[in-house]
C-alpha cells in the first residue's frame, strides 16, 4: 500500500472508533442520568456527532463512490431530522410536566428572561 | 498461600458485584433509573353496567331476536357452520402435513431443487436483477398478494374498530377530552423542517419502490418509506392541510386499484403458465428500468396498499377520522 492509503486507513479508523466512542458516552449517560431533559442532552450527542464521525470515517475508508455521496445524504437528513425530534420532545416535556421548575429554572414568559439578561449587561457595564 | 477474606470485605469487592449481576440477582437500575411501574387498569363497575346494557340493547333492538324467528335460526346455524368450518381446515392441514418431506432429509426438494433453480434460472425466467423480488413477486406472487391483502383487511378492521362517525359529536367536547391537546401544534422548527424533509422522503420512497427488481427494496420498504414521509407532513401542517390530499376516498380508490390490478395481472400470468401458452409480457433487457414484466406494475401497486396502510393506521389511532 501506498502512504496515501496508509494515511486514509489510519484517518478512516480513527474517525470511526472515535464515532464509537461518543456513542459508548451516549450510552453511559442515557443510563447514568436521572431526568428525561438530561438524558435526551446525553442522547442528542450520539446522534449527531458520533454518527457524524462514523460515516466520515467509513466515507474515508470506501473511498469515492456511489455509496459515499449516500452515506453523506445519511448524515444530512440526520443532522435535520434528530434536532427536530428531540426538540419537539422536550416541548412535549415541557409543556405537560407540571414539576418542571424542580429540575430546572422555568421562566414564566421569555420576556421576564430577556429583562434579566438586560439587567445583568447593564450591571456588567456599570461595573466596567 | 491464599488470603481468605471476611463476607463483609467480599460483599465490597467488584467482583462480587459483578457475578451478583450476572446471576440477575439484583437489577443494577431498579431505584436508579426514573421508571414508574405500571397500575392495572381498572375497569369501574359503571362502564361494566354500560356495557352490559349495550349488548342487551344490541340483541333487544338490532336484531330483534324474540320476534325474528329466522335470524335466530340463522345465528345457531352459523356457529355451527364455523366450527365446523374450522375443524374441516384443521384436519385437511394435518393430512396435508403427513405429506410433506420429514425435516432435516438431505435430498428433499427445498435443499436442492429449489434454491438451485431460483440461482441459476432467476434472472432469465423474471428478468429481475435482484432475485428476492424475482422470488416474492413472481415464484411466489400468490403469497405476496395474501400478505397484501392481510394489510388491507388489517386496515379494514382498524377503520371499523376506530372510526367516528362526524355527525353525532359535539367538536368542542371532543376537544377537551382529546389529550393529545397537549401536543405543539404548528411548531415553526418542525414545519421548516417538514418542508425540507417531506419531499426527499417521499422521492427517496418512489425510488426504492420503482427500483425493486434492481436493488434491495421493492413494495413493502418503499410504501412504508412514502408512509412515513405522508405521516411527518400530517404531523407538521395538522389535519386541514392533509386532508385535501388524502382522504377516505381516495385510500379506499387506491387500495381497491392496486389490489384489483395485482389479482388480474397475476391472474393472467398464473392461467398462461399453467396452460403453457405465451404470456406476451416482455421481460425486456435486465438491468433497466423499464424490465422484468409484470414485477415493475406489482411492485408499485404493493407499495402503493402499503403507503396507504400505513397512514390510515396513523390517522385512525390517533384521531378517528379522516
Amino acid at each position: 500500500m501506498s502512504v496515501g492509503e496508509w494515511v486514509r486507513l489510519l484517518l478512516g479508523g480513527a474517525l470511526l472508533l472515535g464515532g464509537l466512542l461518543v456513542f459508548l458516552i451516549e450510552i453511559y449517560g442515557v443510563f447514568r442520568f436521572r431526568y428525561v431533559l438530561n438524558r435526551m442532552h446525553a442522547a442528542a450527542l450520539g446522534d449527531t456527532l458520533g454518527i457524524t464521525c462514523s460515516m466520515a470515517g467509513l466515507m474515508l475508508l470506501s473511498g469515492f463512490r456511489f455509496s459515499t455521496l449516500k452515506m453523506a445524504m445519511v448524515i444530512v437528513f440526520l443532522w435535520i431530522a434528530s434536532p427536530v425530534s428531540s426538540h419537539l420532545l422536550a416541548r412535549l416535556e415541557a409543556g405537560t410536566n407540571e414539576q418542571l421548575g424542580e429540575h430546572c429554572e422555568v421562566y414564566e414568559k421569555l420576556e421576564t428572561l430577556e429583562e434579566q439578561l438586560r439587567d445583568g449587561e447593564e450591571r456588567k457595564e456599570e461595573a466596567l | 498461600m491464599s488470603k481468605l477474606k471476611s463476607r463483609e470485605e467480599y460483599e465490597k469487592t467488584g467482583s462480587f458485584r459483578f457475578w451478583r449481576w450476572l446471576d440477575g440477582r439484583r437489577d443494577p437500575y431498579v431505584g436508579q433509573v426514573e421508571m414508574k411501574p405500571q397500575t392495572p387498569v381498572e375497569t369501574p363497575e359503571l362502564t361494566i353496567r354500560e356495557r352490559l346494557r349495550d349488548s342487551q340493547a344490541v340483541r333487544d333492538k338490532v336484531y330483534d331476536i324474540e320476534n325474528n324467528k329466522s335470524l335466530n335460526f340463522f345465528h345457531r346455524v352459523y356457529v355451527l357452520a364455523a366450527i365446523v368450518y374450522c375443524v374441516g381446515l384443521a384436519v385437511i392441514l394435518l393430512a396435508m402435513v403427513a405429506y410433506l418431506p420429514p425435516t432435516g432429509e438431505a435430498d428433499r426438494p427445498v435443499n436442492n431443487e429449489v434454491s438451485a433453480r431460483y440461482i441459476e434460472s432467476g434472472l432469465q425466467e423474471t428478468g429481475a436483477v435482484n432475485i428476492v423480488t424475482g422470488m416474492i413477486l413472481d415464484y411466489r406472487a400468490f403469497d405476496t398478494f395474501g400478505e397484501s391483502n392481510v394489510l388491507f383487511a388489517a386496515t379494514t378492521t382498524v377503520l371499523i374498530l376506530l372510526h367516528r362517525k362526524k355527525k353525532n359529536q359535539d367538536g368542542r367536547v371532543e376537544e377537551l377530552e382529546n389529550d393529545r391537546l397537549l401536543e405543539p401544534k404548528r411548531d415553526a422548527i418542525l414545519q421548516g423542517s417538514a418542508t425540507v424533509l417531506v419531499p426527499i422522503i417521499i422521492l427517496f420512497g418512489i425510488y426504492v419502490i420503482l427500483n425493486g427488481h434492481l436493488s434491495p427494496g421493492g413494495g413493502f420498504s418503499g410504501g412504508a418509506v412514502i408512509g412515513a414521509g405522508l405521516i411527518l407532513y400530517l404531523s407538521a401542517f395538522g389535519f386541514e392541510r392533509a386532508e385535501k390530499l388524502f382522504t377516505e376516498k381516495l385510500y379506499k380508490t387506491v387500495s381497491f386499484a392496486a389490489l384489483t390490478t395485482y389479482c388480474l395481472a397475476k391472474s393472467y400470468s398464473f392461467f398462461t403458465g399453467a396452460n403453457h401458452l405465451e404470456s406476451h409480457i416482455p421481460l425486456g433487457t435486465p438491468g433497466a428500468i423499464l424490465s422484468s414484466g409484470l414485477i415493475f406494475v406489482l411492485n408499485i401497486c404493493v407499495g402503493m396498499v402499503v403507503a396507504c396502510t400505513m397512514y390510515t393506521f396513523y390517522v385512525m389511532f390517533r384521531k378517528g377520522d379522516f
